[in-house]
């Protein structure tokens, strides 16, 4: 009873701001607002008629060239009467609203007044503080275009457009985060996309309540159907071709503001093992690393445990030329299998963390000291055993060949799950585990669009891009999973 | 409903789990603790009771010795070979079982059960019959051959893979097929051994489980070439100061109605790498000459060896499958071997050889 009242409480100072903010604007109002702001401005210049122009904005989220150039320049020589014929700038919109006021001052605007028609105007001059267009750091490739995203979202639907340029391609743009005021973009292409997976898309933003997000993928978290799943439903790239080419199958993309990563969706897990490069390289030459991919998860998730459960429960398993050096390297450790193999990998672990947090220079350092002396160390203590740690180098490079990071931090987990399930069950344990990974992946949706297809539900023509990467020239269809509205992807049907 | 629909797959799932059999109780295998036996040597002990002899520890660079012990049962003597081993004894790692001649007389049957109803074993266990003292052998090597264990293995699974030709090789699976079909009889391979050496001798007979005869040099050869591998890389023939190599063999044999001869059609081809003999091969002649003394060689030989299969009754080239005819009722055991021994056989050698060297005309 009380919790009710007080959320309607909360509500009700929710509402009075809101009322407030209708309000109409004054400098005293706006001189409220800016009060122990040391880099909000206010400031009179007077135009070549004598007419006083007040001039606020926020000093640190404007571009003071442009200020100079566009609107102190024209409005100091301006001999008109108007502020609106002085400064000729598209850009130049007008504000009646404390609220619009408010809003135009913390995206970089400059309000100025008009006293001679007693209006207040806002010109956009927002700060470019960006870096330039670099390429990809996480999704490196040889052939192909080099350019990826930035933290500018206005930059990033700019790659995407010169890519696609097409009137049907859409942007809608939704504002999320009651702090961070976050921007953030729908792209699809009208016409092409299902049209249920963008209404499902737009009322999955709407519902979006925080106050703060400062990165793509804590928007992906509060989309996701599956929030304790750790595996991605959307698939975050920096890379605008393969925004493109996802947009081109009909797929959804989320652009957000200040984050150089874009989601695509709906995704399978599939998705996740494919690269930009598969694409531009000869289909047989591109099938054969994408299978090498797979096989490399495959082998991430499962070496260790299957050196456990071998050396644990069915050493009968083992090839009596490897069981010889099993022996002879096993024979004098204080740690049984899964504790050598648990203590190892932790280890490994740690080294991969803190390579990644430590400064480039001291990484590099770190990673040899983890990875040599380290290694070589252990051998020689007698805390772990050779075959172990070349077994240990052998799934973590295996586990770095999935483009997608947040599956490669996945894999490590299914590693220890496996690990646990190995040391108690030996080979059966990692079976069950195989099918309880498989079963939870089967039950998973992106954008309520099944994630383990085309396996299940079957789409036989999907399988053309699944474990190979077929000729262009077949895949003539869109996948069926995304259940676009254009099946066909060439103009003439054969 | 979804709750109870997963449930039934999960019960569903378990059935499965529990009808294949897996043990819930798992025994303590780790690899450090234990000592995979590689292989048995199992002799008469006298008395009815069995001689079991291993190498410990096996696989290690570790110095060796041999165990022996005599017991009553086979499994007994596993069990009582870890109460003298600091490292329990596993037998999941056998490759290898190595029968003395004495036993291989006496009969096998009793052992080849055992191995076979085991779980832990391999049904791809290298079957051999030795001669000779085995142990002495072992005794005297465990010095310049600390590996011999692993070297003897790996000698059975290189003459076994891609039918090399040289040796017969026999799994615990293919000894167990033939000794439990109607019209076969198994054979094993038999080694000899004594202090310095342990020699490949030829191919053990056996009429049921017990060991009937043995063939040496020529008559393996020529049964490597019937059953076995049919190839042989190296015929060599003194009587006739010629050797043949890479040769290869195609048979076709033929039971006539009444089971009263077999008519044995052999395609040879090889080629001449080795004569000492008084002709001069250089001429097509000499040649043809030379050829038809092997093809009367061989058929003396190849008649000689069934002859003495007949003797001895033991069919291990399953000719007794010939009888085997479609909606008709197949001969009893005993009713083919009293045909099989009263056969008369008919050996016909079709030769192609390659002289290697060019043929003055």
């Amino acid at each position: 009873m009380f919790w009710k009242k007080g959320k309607r409480g909360n509500n009700d100072r929710k509402d009075k701001p809101q009322n407030a903010t209708q309000t109409a604007v004054t400098l005293d109002g706006l001189r409220q607002f800016l009060a122990n702001m040391e880099d909000a401005e206010i400031i009179q210049r007077q135009t070549k008629t004598g007419q006083k122009i007040t001039l606020v904005y926020i000093r640190t989220l404007i571009d003071q060239e442009r200020l100079n150039e566009s609107v102190m320049e024209p409005l100091t020589h301006c001999s008109h009467d108007t502020i609106h014929e002085c400064i000729a700038t598209s850009r130049l919109t007008n504000i009646t609203t404390v609220a619009e006021a408010k809003k135009q001052l913390v995206q970089g605007s400059i309000l100025l007044n008009d006293l001679s028609q007693n209006k207040w105007w806002a010109v956009h001059l927002e700060n470019p503080l960006s870096r330039g267009i670099e390429s990809s750091a996480t999704e490196t490739i040889i052939y192909g275009a080099r350019d990826s995203f930035s933290e500018q979202i206005e930059k990033n639907i700019t790659l995407i457009r010169r890519r696609l340029p097409i009137t049907a391609l859409k942007t809608e743009k939704f504002t999320i985060g009651s702090l961070s005021q976050t921007t953030v973009v729908l792209m699809y292409i009208e016409g092409l996309t299902n049209p249920d997976h963008i209404s499902n898309a737009r009322s999955k933003l709407s519902a979006i309540d925080f106050d703060q997000f400062l990165d793509s993928s804590e928007v992906a978290f509060f989309m996701e159907d599956h929030i304790h799943s750790i595996f991605p439903q959307f698939q975050e790239t920096d890379r605008p071709d393969a925004c493109a080419y996802s947009l081109g199958l009909g797929k959804l993309i989320f652009l957000v503001d200040n984050t150089p990563y874009a989601l695509i969706a709906p995704i399978t897990f599939f998705n996740l093992f494919q690269s930009p490069e598969d694409y531009f390289l000869r289909w047989i030459v591109a099938s054969f690393f994408r299978c090498i991919r797979y096989l490399s998860f495959v082998l991430a998730v499962t070496l260790i445990p299957l050196y456990v459960a071998l050396t644990t429960h069915h050493y009968q398993m083992i090839p009596l030329e490897i069981i010889s050096v099993l022996l002879e390297s096993r024979s004098k450790l204080p740690f049984t299998p899964f504790w050598e193999a648990f203590l190892m990998l932790m280890t490994l672990e740690v080294i991969k963390e803190a390579s990644l947090r430590m400064p480039t220079k001291s990484g590099q350092t770190l990673g040899v000291i983890g990875g040599i002396v380290i290694g070589q160390a252990t051998v020689a203590a007698g805390f772990a055993s050779k075959v172990l740690i070349v077994l240990v180098g052998i799934s973590a490079i295996a586990s770095f060949l999935v483009p997608n990071y947040e599956v490669t931090k996945s894999s490590t987990l299914i590693q220890f799950f496996f690990l646990v399930l190995s040391a108690i069950l030996g080979v059966f344990g990692i079976a069950l585990g195989g099918i309880a990974v498989l079963a939870h992946l089967n039950g998973l949706t992106s954008l309520k669009q099944p994630y383990f297809a085309p396996v299940t539900p079957f789409y036989r023509k999907d399988w053309i891009d699944l474990f190979i990467r077929g000729p262009l020239l077949w895949m003539k269809t869109r996948p069926e999973y995304v259940s676009p509205l254009q099946k066909w992807r060439s103009n003439r049907r054969r | 409903m979804v709750h109870r629909k997963r449930a039934v797959l999960l019960a569903f799932f378990f059935s499965i789990v529990l009808t294949t059999g897996c043990s819930p109780f798992v025994e303590n295998n780790t690899i450090e603790e234990i000592a995979p036996v590689t292989f048995w040597y199992v002799s008469s002990g006298g008395e009815g009771k069995l001689k079991i002899s291993t190498l410990v520890p096996p696989l290690v660079k570790e110095k060796k010795r041999l165990l022996t012990l005599q017991v009553e049962l086979v499994k007994q003597g596993i069990k009582q070979f870890n109460l003298i081993n600091y490292r329990e004894l596993k037998a999941g790692q056998t490759r290898m079982l190595l029968i003395s001649e004495e036993l291989a007389k006496q009969g096998v049957i009793s052992l080849i059960n055992t191995l076979l109803t085991d779980p832990e074993l391999s049904q791809r266990l290298y079957l051999a019959v030795v001669r000779g003292n085995f142990e002495d052998y072992i005794r005297n090597q465990l010095n310049a051959q600390p590996s011999l264990d692993y070297f003897l293995y790996a000698m059975l699974k290189h003459y076994e893979k891609h039918y090399q030709g040289e040796m017969t090789i026999v799994n615990l699976h293919q000894f167990m097929k033939k000794l439990y079909s109607r019209f076969s009889d198994p054979i094993l391979p038999v080694f000899k051994a004594n202090k310095s050496s342990f020699t490949y001798e030829g191919t053990a007979f056996f009429r049921n489980d017990k060991l009937a005869a043995t063939i040496k040099t020529m008559d393996d050869q020529l049964f490597q070439l019937f059953d076995n591998d049919y190839y042989v890389k190296i015929l060599a023939m003194p009587a006739l100061s010629v050797t043949i190599g890479r040769v290869r063999s195609t048979v076709h044999m033929e039971l006539d109605a009444n089971y009263s001869s077999l008519s044995i059609k052999i395609d040879l081809s090889g080629r001449i790498e080795e004569y000492r003999g008084e002709k001069n091969i250089l001429y097509p002649e000499e040649v043809a000459n030379l050829t038809n003394e092997i093809k009367s060689y061989l058929e003396k030989n190849t008649k000689a060896l069934f002859k003495k299969m007949q003797q001895e009754k033991v069919d291990p080239l399953q000719v007794g499958n010939l009888s085997l005819h479609p909606f008709a009722k197949p001969l009893k055991k005993e009713e083919w071997s009293r045909y099989w021994q009263q056969m008369k056989i008919n050996v016909d050698y079709q030769l192609h050889l390659q002289p290697l060297i060019n043929i003055k005309k």
